[in-house]
This record gives structure tokens, C-alpha cells and sequence, in this order.
């Protein structure tokens, strides 16, 4: 294995004091960033299943008052038509009771529901969800019941996608900004580090040391820093992860999706905690490198 | 392939070679002044001259710490003076340097501080700690191996210094008052160690103030006196010769 011993002292310069906390600081950020994106994309997945294969096709209520056998005449043609179709799985006409249930939280008193001309409400399951078929069933609806008003979700569900993808590139940008903020820092210290060890790097060059020498020394020294620190960011993200669980499940259930992130995501943490000790490594070598050939 | 040429010297006996050197620091007044020198590979000598005569400062240029203002330095056939940067390591490893204040890593232990050439270079690990250990031995320091340099004396600096410099067998030694904090039987013994790596056909240059150590080993002279720099046969001495 490569062996982390160096040529350098072992602390007490800038690197070693800054570079621990800022990767500790910078690791937690980053994984609850991650996470972030992680719920969202669990919580869409989770209502994106819910709704796919399925639309809902609204009959408008003709009147308040005594029209109930023509409303069924136009609910009946539409369910006929919709049952005629290849593509359609099942087709459920929701009960008055449900339909109140829906709507009780916004109207209140279910008693005063019966007057109002609610619409007939029908679930309608594809087995087939292109736009050719779902246009095609837009037409056949229409042509029996021409103000019926057919509603995919896809409306609904292109605004979320919109929000969900927003919100990807809001991740990526603070990913983009940590990570900067990372190496900027990384090069700073660096450069004060040498500037503290200036002896030893010319000792090291008169005894005939390579750049490339000088500049692994100082990388070993960052990567190792910088392990202690994204450890102890690792910790504080999946601690955080787990409190944050443990709060959203005391919240009422059917409000959020369970949220299971899975393997994946718990095996990603401990990788982008490595990823940046191994991205400060790399910024530290190349920061010496670059710093000793700008020397004469 | 012409250029390579010419930075090749064709005389392989010359080791060391000054051309018309002069250094001046920072624009100020010359410390050395045209020098000129040719020294056959396999030699031995003192450099000699008063404090602040420029003994440390010719040494510098010959372990690449400084470029002459003027003229070139020539080591073991290469044009050191002209070469490029990433070509000096290559020639800082065939020279060993014992440092008038050390130069040795505190925070390293007395072994690491001799590794330091052999690390540098990539010798494997073994091959470093028996040579380190026996080197270490020689100079009787094998009690200090894990002493870090701030709880050792003045001379046991020294001689880890010195062992540090020989421990790569290099080509050309030069040596800034290795013997100025050691009382007399370690001076014999370190001069013993000097003159065994010249055996081994390592050249050899020590600066020193010490008369008597001069006058004892009967080794030729390099002088520096009023910026320039001479020759000397060696000091007429009460008998004693290497
Ligand atoms: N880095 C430097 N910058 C400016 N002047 C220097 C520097 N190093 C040496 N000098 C000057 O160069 C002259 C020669 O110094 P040098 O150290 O070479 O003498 P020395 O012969 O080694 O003396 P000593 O026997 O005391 O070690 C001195 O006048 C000194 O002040
Ligand atoms: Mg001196």
C-alpha cells in the first residue's frame, strides 16, 4: 500500500489546521445536498407511479336541478366509449360519496354538496400512455360527449418535472460552488504551507529531489488532512440523514411517501466524502507543482 | 544534437570545471572574481580563506544553490550553468553536501534525515536502512538513530550532516567546516570517512579555517584571497600525510 510517511512535519502549518475543517464543512454540505436531490427524486418516483397509466375523464354536470337522467345518458355514452378501446384497462366511474370525500376538505359541510352541479368523475386505466393513443381517446369522448374535458396529469406532472429538474441544476450549482470553494481553498493553504516549509523544500531540492517529489510529500500530507476531515463531515451528514428520518416519519402518514433511498445512496456518501479528499490531494499536488516551476 | 554536444565536455578526466566565474550578490560587489579551475576526477582538497573570503559562496555554486553573475560551472562534463532546471536533480544527486549550519530536517529523527538522499532518489527500504544504520555506526551515532536533531550536540549535528552527504555514494563532496564543532579523535575519524569515499573515487573539497587539521592531512590547497581564487601544493607539514 502506499505508505502516507512524508518529508514534512506533521502539523502546526496552515494546511494541516484548515484543511480538516474545511473538507469536514464542505463533505456535509455536500451530502445534504445530495440528499436532497435523493428524497425529491424518491417523493416524484413514488407520486410519478400513482399517476402514471391513468387519466381522468370529467363529464360537466348539465344543471343543478333534474337533469340526473341525461347526466347519466352522457356518462354512460363516454364510459361505452372509452370501454370500446384496445388500450384502456379498466374504467371506474367515481361514487358521488367519493367525490364528496374529495372535495369535502374544500367545500366543507358534505350536506350542501348534493345541490351543486358536480361533475361526473371517471378513472380511466392505459395500458398504453402514448400521445396518439390518449389523443385518440380524446377524440372518441368527444364525439359522444363533446364537452367532456379529459385530464392526463401530464400537465400537472410537466410542472413538477420542471420544478424537479430546477431543482437538479440548484444541486448541481452548489456542488459546482462547494467544490470550488474546496479547491480555491485547497491552493491557498497549499501555497501558505510551502511559503512555512521553505527550508525543507530547498533542503529537499539540494539533496537532489524532483518537483514531482516535493509535490506527492505535500499531496500525501492534504490527503491524509483531508480523510480526517471528510470523515468527520461523513458522520455529521449521515447523522443529520437520520435525524431528519426520523422527524419526517413522526409527520402524519399519506402526507409523504415512505422514503426508502436505498443502497445506492448510502454507498454514494462515504464515495463523495472520498471523492473530495482525493480532489484535495490532486489540487495540493498540482498547486505545488505549478507553484516550484514559477520559482527559479 | 548539436546542443547536447556541446554541453557534453569532451575532457572525461575533468570532474569540475570553473570558467570565468564571477558571483556578486543582488547587483552588490564582487565576493568572487574570474575564477578559473580544473580539477581531474578522484581529487582532494582544502579550501582555504579567511571568513567571509567566499568559501560557502563558491561552494553554493557548486551545489547548484546559485548561479554565477558571470562565466560557468562545469560538473562531471555537464554545463551546469546553461542546463535546464529539470536536469539539476539529476546532477544535485551526484554531490553531497555537508551544510556549515546542518541544514537537517527538525522534525525528522537522525535515520530519516540520512534516508533523506536515498528516499529522494526512490532506493528501496532495506537497502536504505542497512546503509543508514551502518553509516550511523561509523560516525557513532547508533545510540541517536531516533534522536531528532533540537536533543543532539553541536558535533553530533555535524556528523549526521556529514553522514547525510555521504550516504549516496556521490561523486563530489564538499564539505563547509565539517570538522569546526568536533573535538579531535571525531575530526581524525571523520577525515578517515572523507578520505575512504575519495578511495571510492569521489572527489573531495573541504573548506576550512582549521590550520592544524590542514597542515596534519597533506591534501592540495584551493585558496581564496582578495575574490580570486589559487592553487596551493599542500602546507608543509611536520611529517603527517594521508
Ligand atoms: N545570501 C547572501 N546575500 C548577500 N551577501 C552574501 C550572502 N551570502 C554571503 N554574502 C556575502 O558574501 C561574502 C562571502 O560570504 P561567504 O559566506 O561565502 O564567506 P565564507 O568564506 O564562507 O565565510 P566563513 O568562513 O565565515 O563561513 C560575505 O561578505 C558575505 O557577507
Ligand atoms: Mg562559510
Amino acid at each position: 500500500m502506499i505508505s502516507l510517511r512524508t518529508d514534512l512535519p506533521l502539523g502546526g502549518d496552515s494546511a494541516s489546521r484548515f484543511i480538516p475543517w474545511l473538507m469536514a464543512i464542505m463533505v456535509f454540505l455536500g451530502i445534504l445536498s445530495v440528499s436532497g436531490v435523493a428524497v425529491f427524486d424518491t417523493i416524484l418516483s413514488g407520486w410519478s407511479r400513482a399517476v402514471t397509466g391513468t387519466l381522468t375523464v370529467q363529464i360537466p354536470a348539465l344543471s343543478a336541478i333534474n337533469e340526473d337522467s341525461a347526466n347519466q345518458a352522457r356518462t354512460d355514452r363516454a364510459v361505452a366509449a372509452l370501454e370500446s378501446l384496445p388500450s384502456v384497462r379498466s374504467v371506474k366511474v367515481l361514487k358521488n360519496t367519493e367525490i364528496e370525500a374529495l372535495l369535502a376538505p374544500w367545500l366543507g359541510d358534505a350536506a350542501a354538496i348534493g345541490d351543486l352541479p358536480i361533475p361526473v368523475l371517471i378513472d380511466v386505466s392505459l395500458s398504453d400512455e402514448s400521445t396518439a393513443i390518449i389523443e385518440g381517446l380524446r377524440t372518441a369522448v368527444t364525439t359522444v360527449v363533446p364537452d367532456a374535458i379529459i385530464d392526463d396529469h401530464r400537465r400537472w406532472f410537466e410542472h413538477l418535472i420542471d420544478l424537479t429538474e430546477g431543482f437538479r441544476l440548484l444541486t448541481i450549482g452548489i456542488a459546482l460552488i462547494v467544490t470550488t470553494a474546496l479547491a480555491l481553498t485547497v491552493v491557498y493553504a497549499t501555497r501558505a504551507s510551502m511559503a512555512e516549509f521553505r527550508e525543507v523544500i530547498s533542503v529537499l531540492h539540494l539533496i537532489g529531489a524532483r518537483d514531482i517529489y516535493v509535490a506527492t510529500q505535500f499531496a500525501k500530507r492534504t490527503l491524509s488532512a483531508a480523510l480526517k476531515g471528510s470523515a468527520g463531515g461523513l458522520l455529521a451528514g449521515v447523522f443529520t440523514q437520520i435525524a431528519i428520518g426520523l422527524l419526517a416519519s413522526n409527520v402524519e402518514s399519506g402526507f409523504l411517501p415512505d422514503i426508502d433511498l436505498g443502497f445506492g445512496f448510502w454507498i454514494s456518501l462515504p464515495l463523495v466524502s472520498l471523492a473530495a479528499a482525493v480532489l484535495a490531494m490532486i489540487t495540493a499536488y498540482i498547486t505545488v507543482l505549478s507553484t516550484l516551476r514559477s520559482m527559479v | 544534437m548539436q546542443i547536447s554536444k556541446s554541453s557534453e565536455s569532451t575532457d572525461q578526466t575533468s570532474a569540475l570545471e570553473l570558467d570565468n566565474v564571477s558571483l556578486s550578490y543582488d547587483g552588490g560587489p564582487n565576493v568572487l572574481t574570474n575564477l578559473n579551475l580544473s580539477l581531474p576526477s578522484g581529487s582532494f582538497h582544502f579550501l582555504t580563506g579567511a571568513s567571509g573570503a567566499g568559501k560557502t559562496s563558491l561552494l553554493k555554486l557548486l551545489y547548484l544553490a546559485q548561479r554565477p553573475t558571470q562565466g560557468s560551472v562545469r560538473l562531471f562534463g555537464t554545463n551546469v550553468t546553461a542546463a535546464a532546471r529539470s536536469a539539476l536533480p539529476a546532477i544535485r544527486r551526484k554531490v553531497g553536501v555537508v551544510f556549515q549550519d546542518f541544514r537537517l530536517l527538525d522534525h525528522l529523527s537522525a535515520f530519516d534525515n540520512v534516508a533523506l538522499p536515498l528516499r529522494v532518489a526512490n532506493a528501496p527500504e532495506p537497502e536504505i536502512k542497512s546503509n543508514v544504520s551502518e553509516l550511523l555506526s561509523w560516525v557513532g551515532l547508533d545510540e541517536y538513530m531516533d534522536a531528532k536533531p533540537e536533543t543532539l550536540s553541536g558535533g553530533q549535528k555535524q556528523r549526521v550532516a556529514i553522514a547525510r552527504a555521504v550516504v549516496n555514494r556521490p561523486r563530489l563532496i564538499l564539505a563547509d567546516e565539517p570538522t569546526g564543532n568536533v573535538d579531535d579523535t571525531i575530526a581524525m575519524r571523520l577525515m578517515q570517512l572523507f578520505m575512504e569515499m575519495n578511495k571510492l573515487g569521489s572527489n573531495v573539497i573541504i573548506a576550512t579555517h582549521n590550520e592544524h587539521l590542514v597542515a596534519k592531512f597533506g591534501f592540495n590547497r584551493l585558496a581564496l584571497e582578495n575574490h580570486r581564487l589559487s592553487e596551493l601544493p599542500p602546507l608543509a607539514a611536520n611529517g603527517a600525510q594521508a
